[in-house]
């Protein structure tokens, strides 16, 4: 396993470094100082943030209406899956998978998102 | 149950802990390994690790026995577990890696760019961690009881020297691979006995599951207001786990802190399967444990009790090591990143300063456990997460997202919801849990409101306090990094 060797801590990470890394840390100075780069960069951060909320209330959505499922609908407790008692399922095991989906889902579009910013941005 | 068993299977953990954490000593020697290895972890180490050191007591005892004394309710305990997880992947991962800052008070020192600040937030963190520490080593003393029978404070000292000595031998790097080993010890040793268990009930011929009538506390049943407030605690608390955060700074940038997250989302919802199962073959078999109130040692009891003999013996040799490691992995993970927290502030960084910062988070919370009594365990972490979520998730939430955000709006924000979710937790302790009226109980719904309200009206009121490096600072948080990594 490589390894940076760091000899004190650091309050903020540097980008410093040659090639790749020096042409990286000019395009951050052109996104922080030119106004269009601004404008990309606000763009961004509206993108990412309501990506975030529309994940995040759909999954709540979804929650709540587990919760509701199962008590307005008043015969479900005593519905067995394999044996097992329908709530348990649905709280015990169902919602797992709707969290993990919300959270790939979310990695996808946020990678997207950056990748798009990249392309405006001209960071190559 | 056999005094023996309890005995070898701390000693078994402590053993494979130390030979780790000496394993990691040999590579840890700057200051730079001790905070944060590096940061050259793989995602599925980092993952392991993660999910090694959130499973708490709270997650490998607790939720079966809540589950166990309140039935359905229960199970929103390990979905919200789970789901702060997401919370903190859509809001905080991405960001505060790319922040570069090694500790909260760092990050919200440089966010703000003000050190009173950074005391306030370094303060709430230390409080954060020991109230956390707390049921730990309340679970280590019941297990301590429940398994040999030797007074319960023999287990809190045992876990807190084992912690100390790992944490000022070997620092972050060791304790990385300690976790992620112990993430994979606590599935095992919740897995295999339940295969056992489900073996046993197959071949009695198991009755019809059915949940079992009785309410064994007494207590009414949660309200939705109840389900609702500690769903907050829990969606919102997580992301403001300092033990949780430290961990995202090992991540080499942005990208792979969300992948990272997307792994611990899956070993979590993986490893509440089974505390759920023990929780539910417990109500409908073993109902009668909750009653002696120890609901909290089910998971402990259960191999044993229907299983019997030297197998029985040996399973529950397996569950007592797993949750030794759960009091083991929280307790260390927490005090790594408070005696970051101190040892920064206050002793200058060293690597000595940090061993001493260690001993000193270690051993106040002992303390206080040695001299409180224990609750559900599941229920007292629900309420640290309470705090957390009035406290610095408003913090961590509009500073990531919020340019307006001003030192002063922090600073009144992050003390109303300290003092508001604070009094509640003390006025609960003070009123037992039959005289709490549920909005005292459970405070979140009410409290993390108030401090983000707080915080965005004395923001709004001191707006010239933004800090003009607020265009540097959102650019740096939100705009992906190069692919600095393949430059070594």
């Amino acid at each position: 396993m490589t390894r940076v060797r760091v000899t004190a801590p650091r309050r903020v990470a540097t980008g410093a470094g040659s090639g790749r890394g020096r042409a990286a840390a000019e395009a951050r100075k052109a996104a922080e100082e030119t106004d269009a780069g601004q404008v990309f960069v606000r763009a961004l951060i509206r993108s990412q943030l309501r990506l975030g909320i529309v994940v995040a209330a759909g999954f709540l959505l979804i929650m709540l209406g587990f919760a509701l499922l199962l008590g307005l609908v008043p015969g479900l407790a005593e519905l067995r899956i394999a044996g097992l008692p329908f709530d348990w399922v649905l709280l015990g095991a169902g919602i797992y998978p709707v969290i993990g989906l919300s959270a790939w889902l979310y990695v996808r579009t946020a990678a997207r998102n950056e990748a798009r910013y990249r392309d405006l941005a001209g960071e190559r | 149950m056999n005094p023996v068993v309890g005995v070898a299977a701390f000693a078994a953990v402590t053993l494979a802990t130390a030979v780790i954490g000496f394993y990691g000593l040999r590579i840890s020697r700057t200051t730079g390994d001790f905070y944060v290895a590096s940061r050259t972890v793989r995602p599925w180490w980092n993952a392991s690790a993660i999910g090694g050191e959130y499973l708490s007591a709270a997650s490998f005892l607790g939720v079966a026995g809540l589950i166990l004394l309140s039935g359905t309710d229960a199970l929103w305990y390990p979905v919200g577990y789970t789901a702060g997880y997401l919370m903190l992947l859509l809001f905080v991962a991405a960001p505060l890696r790319r922040s570069g800052a090694y500790t909260i008070p760092d990050f919200t020192e440089a966010r703000l760019e003000s050190r009173a600040v950074r005391r306030v937030t370094s303060l709430v963190v230390v409080m954060v961690g020991w109230l956390y520490i707390v049921p730990q080593l309340h679970g280590a003393a019941l297990a301590i009881r429940i398994t040999t029978g030797l007074p319960a404070w023999v287990g809190q000292v045992a876990v807190i020297a084992v912690v100390c000595v790992t944490v000022m031998a070997g620092g972050m790097r060791s304790i990385t691979f300690v976790q992620a080993f112990q993430y994979w010890l606590k599935l095992t040793a919740l897995a295999v006995p339940l295969l056992f268990l489900l073996l046993v009930l197959a071949g009695t011929g198991t009755p019809a599951v059915a949940e079992a009538p009785v309410n064994p506390t007494g207590l009414p049943p949660a309200g939705p207001y109840q389900n609702i407030s500690l769903l907050v605690a829990l969606l919102f608390g997580t992301l403001g786990l300092p033990h949780v955060l430290v961990r995202f700074y090992t991540n080499p940038d942005g990208q792979s802190a969300r992948r990272t997250t997307l792994i611990v989302l899956g070993l979590l919802s993986v490893f509440y399967l089974f505390p759920t199962a023990y929780g539910l073959i417990g109500r409908v078999f073993a109902p009668g444990a909750a009653g002696a109130g120890q609901a909290d040692a089910l998971v402990l009891l259960l191999p044993g009790r229907m299983i019997g003999g030297l197998a029985g013996d040996l399973l529950s040799a397996l569950v007592v090591a797993g949750a030794f490691a759960a009091f083991l992995s929280t307790t260390s993970g927490l005090v790594v990143s408070l005696a970051g927290v101190i040892s920064q502030d206050i002793l200058g960084g060293s690597v000595r300063g940090f061993r001493l910062a260690a001993l000193f988070s270690a051993v106040v919370p002992l303390g206080i456990a040695a001299t409180t009594d224990s609750t559900a365990l599941a229920g007292s972490v629900g309420l640290v997460f309470a705090f957390t979520a009035s406290t610095i998730c408003p913090v961590l939430l509009l500073g990531i997202w919020w340019r307006g955000l001003t030192d002063a709006g922090a600073i009144a924000g992050m003390l109303t919801g300290a003092l508001a979710c604070g009094g509640s937790m003390l006025a609960g302790a003070v009123l037992g849990a039959a005289g709490t009226p549920s909005w005292l109980a459970q405070p979140a719904a009410w409290t993390v409101p108030a401090a983000f309200a707080v915080m965005v009206l004395v923001s709004r009121a001191t707006r010239d306090r933004v800090p003009r490096s607020i265009t540097r600072l959102m650019t740096r948080l939100h705009t992906p990094e190069r692919p600095l990594v393949t430059e070594r």
